[in-house]
């Protein structure tokens, strides 16, 4: 029987979609993006406009030496008697014309260095990559100081150095970005159809190149700044020019006659290397890939083991269920205020001895029920509703819809577990899967490590593994795929758990392995007798294993119930249209599906 | 492993020689009279004729590389041109100094930045935000700024430390500690500054791996899951930051020695270049790059223990 | 994970216990009295070389005379008395053999005996080694050993400043089988009042000196101990001294009110001289330069009064003349010859012919820029156009004795006065590149040299003569500002000397 939905508000499914604001605009509502970028147009003003802005001529020395700040000079007097405040304006020329110069010849042999190598190989990439660890293993400071020793003071002379000592940066940036491009499909069949290389290099890498060489350009300019003036701040730079730097030398000269001559320069420089700084990290923020929006209120984060799991106060909702979820509704911020929905209103249940298939299209949001179930939702994910209930335990209570950090770190791995989708990025290729193993056993267990040595043995013999000991000592990047996700459904079971829930546990396996592992699975149950929820979008696993199926669609559950029933029967035109699709049984060259669209995903 | 090891060594002595022949070169063909400014103001032509002979100033430039070569390889590297010290001498009575002090900044940097990075990345929010800031106010303000605001602050106004060094070949423990405390605080302000912003990155980049959250599932404590499996797989890209920043903080002696008025690796380095003192300059670069590759060395065998991949095979 | 407070507190241990050790360990220079007698001072050159021969003047020729005697001893006055010479004279009329009578009673730090065979072995040694100070012993022809006591010295031509070179470098003696070889270069082996602690002593850092025993006059060996810090940097001389690192140093007008501040005592005494050396009198490299008016006239258009007030802080006294008043050559009038009249400068420009200026080139070096940007701007006021090019330290003294540059701005010491004319004036020297000479000023030289006694009243005609032909522009002459603890000695001044002779520092009782 379809179990119908009690609820108390209309779901309406998954709403929002996903914006992505502009680089520029995320940039800027960022205050110190906004603060940084500030900052630097008023250095670059103050760089174009020295000639009006500055009141004296800063060569102009006077007898007025060492004044402080007063009506005619803003700033005081240096130790020649010239005015600060026009020294600082056109010092500000030669600060950001060593930037300019440092990152410009960086950029202009690291990126197309980069390119090349990344896309071509071969001994170019083997003769750079050689070239670049050279460069990178010199202290630049010290190269620029035996260019000093060999051609005397001259800015334009170092900075062009100091721009190929940090052109590696570059090379890597764009090297690495460039390779992980050309292994895209696109690129291959940009390349089929006829697209010239330099094309390709232009409208498809230089894309994803740009923002990173942007980020990286800022920091190489305000580490070019700090660099010359302390060249010039140790009395190697050309005392002639009117530099920052030489003014922090001058200023230090006469530190106890004038403090604040040297406070001034000082302030400018750091002022402006901290200007590129928040640039290059705002903008690194405002280009993460995965927006990471958080709204003030923290979400709870995962805590320590506490001894047991305090009982809810307020009366335990009641239920004959093993596990329960009522109504749960998980949202997620948006960049510029506003939520998505991505679970609207969910509720199931599992008991012992039975398998609950939760069937769906990708981004229907089963995974993050069953992640909410874990406590496992990202950081910046939102329970606004809903109850989670475990063996008469509120995980996600009914008052509050918080997610209960402290029981749940109880229960996770001991009583609730969980076989994840993708097995070779599941597992901690550091350690040995034996140690993986035996780890968790001998925390909640308590056992020791000789006896969770055995047991994980039995463990692996038990997922059907031939040679326990020797995927024991292994590393995993040494076990196939499905031996590796046997080796997850082995620690999932370790611990002996009430419930485990499989997140679409042979989706990246073929097709024999796939029946294997389902059959290492059915037969967990029925000697441990747990309480199963298979996640999957594969009706054939539902057909196969599961004794229900709730079968979800936008963040809803349109049908639930007993597995015969709805494959034989489906009420709800979404289950029929996905039961459809199944290439089993169909007339060959018929259309796959119905011309009725699904609703929108993203 | 040890193919490993041999191949990285290998690849250290050939950059070695390289940036020796380039800097000789740099430096040769470039500098003025040499001989005249040994001799000094009072000699006369045929006096700086003679020392222009007597350094093998006359001969042709790659006569004279291949010579300097041969003699490195037997670690003879000249003498100074302005005082009668041997180069090697001047380079290992200077070294304890300098490395004792880069050696105790980058542990320094190393425990801080982990810190303070690890937090920033597990806490976010608010702890995060402070440290940025904070980040980025240490990478703005120069080192040698830094070291000036401390000599003002605790050295001269609290008396908290002394001015200038007084490291003396048979100084006690309790000296160093004292002379070495401010500049090794102006040294690591900006490293720490710019490596807690990379470890951060670099752990954030590991947090949001797959096999955190099957640990997590697994119920093994967060303390457990963030530092004995996300730090030790956050570690290679954390040593490599930490190497680099080695590489700098050999850079960043050379100002924080001078204003301390330290007499180490660093000051050498700028009194040698002020007075065009090139065998000295070079053997400042040769022993700097030889640290340098050691170094490198070291974290590549770290980083390829590390990597299951690399040690079993 | 560590909790943020037990990070702050453990950072807070860690500075206390670091602060803690550093004050244990402040071994600051005031030592209790009735204890060992020892002297911190800081230094703004070290010796590149230990050998003799190697010395130079001022900065660098106190650190010798701890390990090494003269043979004449210079007062603080300029006097010269007996040292490792008991008596000298000339013994003829044209003043080119000079006997000496020197002491039987002195040895070496490495037990040989001084002897009037050391003295020839020296003065042959300074003289072939071609080391800095060469040039004193230019009219050194030979030395005669007449018994163990007696040597007589040769000159090739008279020299006024022979007997005072004696006091100064050339004048050194070092052991002559250490002379010979290579070890003296790194640990200096004389007869004076101290010896080197090779253990303690680190190039480019610190050199420290101990009571050698059986020195022959404990009169001058005022000390137990004495070490010299190299601080090449002025704030950190400054830095030192007021927190009593050091005992004495010289600092500059900018860091003399913290030196002040802190209680320091102040000895001021002139030494040097700072302008403009006009090399290019006749014309080579900027043809204006031959002209007498046009030297002039740069002499006019310079504000010294304010070069005083700016650049020397007030520490200084004007002046248009080369030689120094304790040289006996400075004449009355002519400290004020030149005053400041841009109008009359530009009107001996015009003269010349020079209405619209002219284009000039002079050297700098890095911490001369504030002068350099004065002159350049007190010229350019009378349309003489200066271009500045920066010259690395190290190569200043022989690219102007090159004779690259027309003029350049430099301090010179104004010593005696035959020192000062080989210094500056005779053709045949490094700040006179050009080898400027003419009718007029070569017998005046001449006769200054043949001057024996007289020597200082024959230069005033030289000094009349190249101050009023502006051979150079000398804007002022500069007090030495060197600070010392009163509470711990006393220092004295020696005149025309950049620092004090070591053995004007007496511990205070």
């Amino acid at each position: 029987m379809t179990q119908t939905l009690e609820i108390t508000d209309i779901p309406v499914g998954q709403t929002g979609t996903v914006k992505r604001a502009s680089v520029i605009g995320r940039l800027l509502r960022n205050p110190m993006g906004l603060a940084a970028v500030a900052v630097l147009l008023l250095i670059v003003v103050c760089a174009l406009f020295a000639g009006w802005l500055a009141p004296f001529d800063p060569t102009r020395a006077t007898n007025t030496v060492l004044s402080s700040p007063n009506g005619t000079h803003l700033l005081g007097t240096d130790s020649t008697g010239r005015d600060i405040l026009s020294r600082l304006l056109y010092g500000s020329r030669g600060t950001l014309l060593s930037a300019v110069i440092a990152a410009v010849v960086a950029i202009g042999i690291g990126l197309p260095a980069g390119l090349v190598a990344g896309y071509y190989g071969r001994w170019f990439d083997n003769l750079s990559s050689w070239a670049t660890n050279i460069l990178m293993a010199l202290p630049t400071m010290i190269v620029l100081l035996a260019v000093r020793a060999a051609v005397g003071p001259n800015v334009y002379v170092t900075m062009v150095v100091f721009g190929v000592m940090v052109s590696p940066g570059f090379f890597r940036l764009v090297r690495t970005a460039t390779q992980s491009v050309r292994g895209e499909l696109y690129v291959d069949a940009a390349r089929v159809a006829g697209l010239s290389d330099v094309r390709i290099i232009g409208r498809h890498i230089l894309g994803v190149v740009r923002a990173p060489v942007i980020i990286q350009a800022a920091m190489v300019c305000g580490i070019a700044i700090s660099f010359q003036s302390a060249l010039e701040f140790l009395g190697l730079g050309d005392p002639t020019a009117a530099t920052w730097g030489v003014m922090v030398n001058d200023g230090f000269r006469t530190i106890f006659r004038a403090p604040l001559t040297l406070l001034w320069p000082s302030a400018a420089i750091s002022l402006t290397i901290g200007g590129f700084v928040l640039f290059a990290n705002a903008l690194r923020d405002a280009l993460e890939d995965q927006v990471k929006t958080k709204e003030k209120r923290k979400a709870a984060q995962p805590k320590t083991v506490s001894t047991a799991p305090v009982p809810d106060v307020a009366a335990v909702p009641a239920t004959e269920h093993l596990l329960e979820v009522r109504d749960l509704r998980i949202q997620y911020p948006q960049p510029g205020g506003g939520r998505t929905t991505v679970v609207d209103g969910v509720s199931w249940f599992v008991d012992r001895d039975e398998v609950l298939g939760i069937v769906g299209e990708s981004g229907s949001g089963k995974s993050q029920s069953v992640f909410a179930v874990l406590g496992l939702l990202p950081d910046n994910a939102i329970v606004a509703n809903g109850q989670i209930i475990f063996d008469g335990v509120s995980t996600v209570d009914a008052s509050t819809s918080r997610i209960d950090q402290s029981a749940l770190a109880a229960l996770r791995g001991r009583r609730i577990s969980y076989i994840p989708q993708e097995p070779m990025s599941n597992l901690d290729p550091s350690f040995t899967i034996g140690s993986q193993l035996v780890r968790p056993m001998t925390r909640l267990l308590g056992i020791s490590k000789a006896e969770g040595e055995k047991r994980a043995l039995d463990l692996l013999a038990s997922v059907g593994i031939k040679d326990p000991r020797r995927t024991y000592s292994s590393y995993p990047h040494q076990v196939s795929g499905g031996m590796a996700q046997r080796v997850l459904i082995a620690g999932a079971i370790s611990c002996e758990p009430d419930v485990i829930i499989a997140d679409e546990p042979t989706s990246a396996l073929d097709v024999t392995v796939q029946a294997e592992v389902l059959d290492v699975i059915r037969d967990l149950q029925t000697e441990l007798h747990q309480g199963i929820i298979l996640v999957t979008h594969n009706f054939g696993v539902v057909a196969d294993i599961c004794d229900r199926v709730a079968v979800m669609q936008n963040g809803r559950i349109v049908e639930q119930g007993d597995v015969r029933t709805i494959l034989r029967n489906p009420s709800h035109e979404y289950t029929q249209m996905l039961l459809e699709s199944m290439l089993v049984g169909k007339k060959p060259l018929t259309r796959l599906m119905s011309d009725s669209a699904t609703g929108g995903m993203k | 492993m040890l193919t490993f090891i041999g191949k990285r060594l290998a690849s250290g002595v050939v950059a070695l020689v390289v940036v020796a022949c380039l800097t000789f070169v740099l430096l040769f063909t470039t500098s003025g009279n040499i001989a005249r400014n040994i001799m000094g103001d009072q000699a006369s032509e045929e006096s700086v004729a003679a020392k222009a002979h007597e350094l093998g100033l006359d001969r042709p430039l790659l006569a004279r590389l291949g010579s300097w070569l041969w003699d490195a390889v037997h670690l003879q590297f000249g003498k100074s041109y302005f005082s009668e010290q041997q180069v090697v001498s001047a380079m290992v009575s200077r070294l304890p100094l300098t490395l004792s002090m880069v050696f105790v900044a980058i542990v320094l940097t190393a425990l801080i930045a982990t810190l303070l990075g690890v937090t920033a990345a597990v806490k976010r929010g608010v702890v995060d935000r402070v440290v940025q800031v904070m980040a980025v106010l240490g990478a703005s303000i120069p080192g040698f700024i830094i070291g000036i605001v401390l000599v003002l602050v605790f050295a001269i106004n609290l008396r908290w430390f002394p001015a200038v060094s007084k490291i003396g070949p048979t100084s006690k423990p309790s000296v160093w500690v004292a002379s070495l405390t401010l500049p090794v605080i102006a040294l690591v302000l900006n490293g720490i500054a710019s490596a807690t912003q990379q470890i951060r990155s670099a752990f954030i980049k590991q947090l949001e791996l797959d096999y955190v959250r099957t640990l997590r599932s697994r119920g093994i404590p967060e303390r457990e899951v963030l530092f004995r499996h996300v730090l030790r797989a956050a570690a290679p890209a954390g040593l490599t930051v930490l190497s680099l920043h080695f590489i700098g903080l050999l850079g960043g002696v050379v100002i924080i020695e001078t204003l301390f008025a330290l007499p180490g690796l660093g000051r050498l380095a700028v009194d040698a270049t002020t007075q065009s003192d090139l065998p000295l300059v070079m053997g400042v670069v040769i022993y700097t790059v030889a640290i340098v590759v050691v170094v490198n060395l070291l974290v590549d065998i770290a980083n390829g223990w590390l990597n299951p991949k690399v040690r079993v095979s | 994970m560590l909790s943020r407070r037990s990070v702050l507190k453990g950072a807070a241990v860690g500075i206390a216990a670091v602060a803690g050790l550093s004050a244990c360990s402040a071994e600051d220079t005031t030592s209790s009295a009735g204890g060992p007698k020892e002297l911190v001072i800081g230094i703004l050159a070290e010796p590149s070389s230990w050998h003799p021969a190697q010395t130079h003047v001022g900065h660098l020729l106190q650190p010798y005379q701890l390990a090494y005697d003269s043979l004449l001893l210079r007062q603080p006055d300029g006097t010269l008395k007996p040292m490792l010479a008991t008596e000298w004279k000339y013994t003829d009329d044209a003043k080119t053999t000079l006997q000496l009578k020197l002491r039987t009673d002195v040895t070496f730090s490495d037990g040989e005996k001084f002897d009037a065979s050391v003295v020839k072995a020296n003065l042959e040694n300074f003289k072939k080694a071609n080391g800095k100070q060469v040039a004193m012993l230019e009219n050194f022809a030979s030395a005669e050993v007449g018994d163990a006591s007696t040597i007589t010295i040769k000159l090739a031509k008279a020299d006024p400043a022979f007997e005072y070179y004696l006091s100064q470098a050339a004048g050194l003696m070092g052991s002559p089988k250490a002379i010979t070889g290579t070890d003296i270069a790194t640990t200096p082996v004389g007869s004076g009042p101290y010896t080197m602690v090779k253990a303690e002593s680190v190039k480019g850092s610190q050199y420290v000196f101990t009571k050698r025993e059986g020195y022959w006059n404990t009169s001058l060996q005022k000390w137990d101990k004495i070490t010299l810090k190299l601080l090449i940097d002025v704030t950190a001389r400054v830095n030192a001294i007021v927190t009593n690192q050091i005992d004495a140093t010289l600092l500059d007008p900018n860091t003399r009110s913290q030196a002040e501040a802190a209680g320091l005592t102040l000895l001021q005494w002139p030494v040097d001289w700072n302008g403009l050396l006009l090399f290019d009198r006749g014309g080579k490299v900027c043809p204006a330069l031959a002209d007498v008016r046009v030297r002039q006239a740069i002499n006019y258009a310079i504000d010294r009064e304010s070069l005083v007030k700016n650049v020397a802080g007030g520490q200084a006294t004007v002046t248009s003349q080369v030689f120094g008043p304790a040289s006996g050559s400075s004449v009355e009038g002519l400290d004020k010859l030149y005053t400041f009249d841009q109008a009359k400068a530009k009107s001996l420009l015009a003269a010349a012919g020079y209405a619209n200026g002219f284009d000039i080139t002079i050297p700098m070096t890095p911490g001369d820029d504030i002068t350099s940007n004065y002159i350049k701007q007190m010229l350019g006021d009378v349309g003489i156009r200066v271009a500045i090019t920066a010259v690395p330290a190290a190569d200043y003294q022989g690219t102007i004795g090159k004779g690259t540059y027309a003029m350049a701005r430099f301090n010179l010491f104004q010593g005696p006065t035959w020192v000062a004319c080989n210094q500056l004036i005779v053709p045949k020297t490094l700040y006179n590149p050009f080898q400027s000479t003419n009718d007029v000023i070569a017998p005046l030289l001449e006769a200054t040299r043949g001057a024996g006694d007289q020597v200082g009243e024959k230069g005033k005609a030289v000094n009349q003569y190249v101050t009023e032909n502006a051979w150079f522009a000398p804007f002022y002459r500069a007090n030495q500002l060197y600070f010392y603890n009163a509470k711990k000695l006393k220092v004295t001044e020696q005149v025309q000397m950049a620092v004090p002779s070591i053995y004007n520092y007496e511990p205070v009782a």
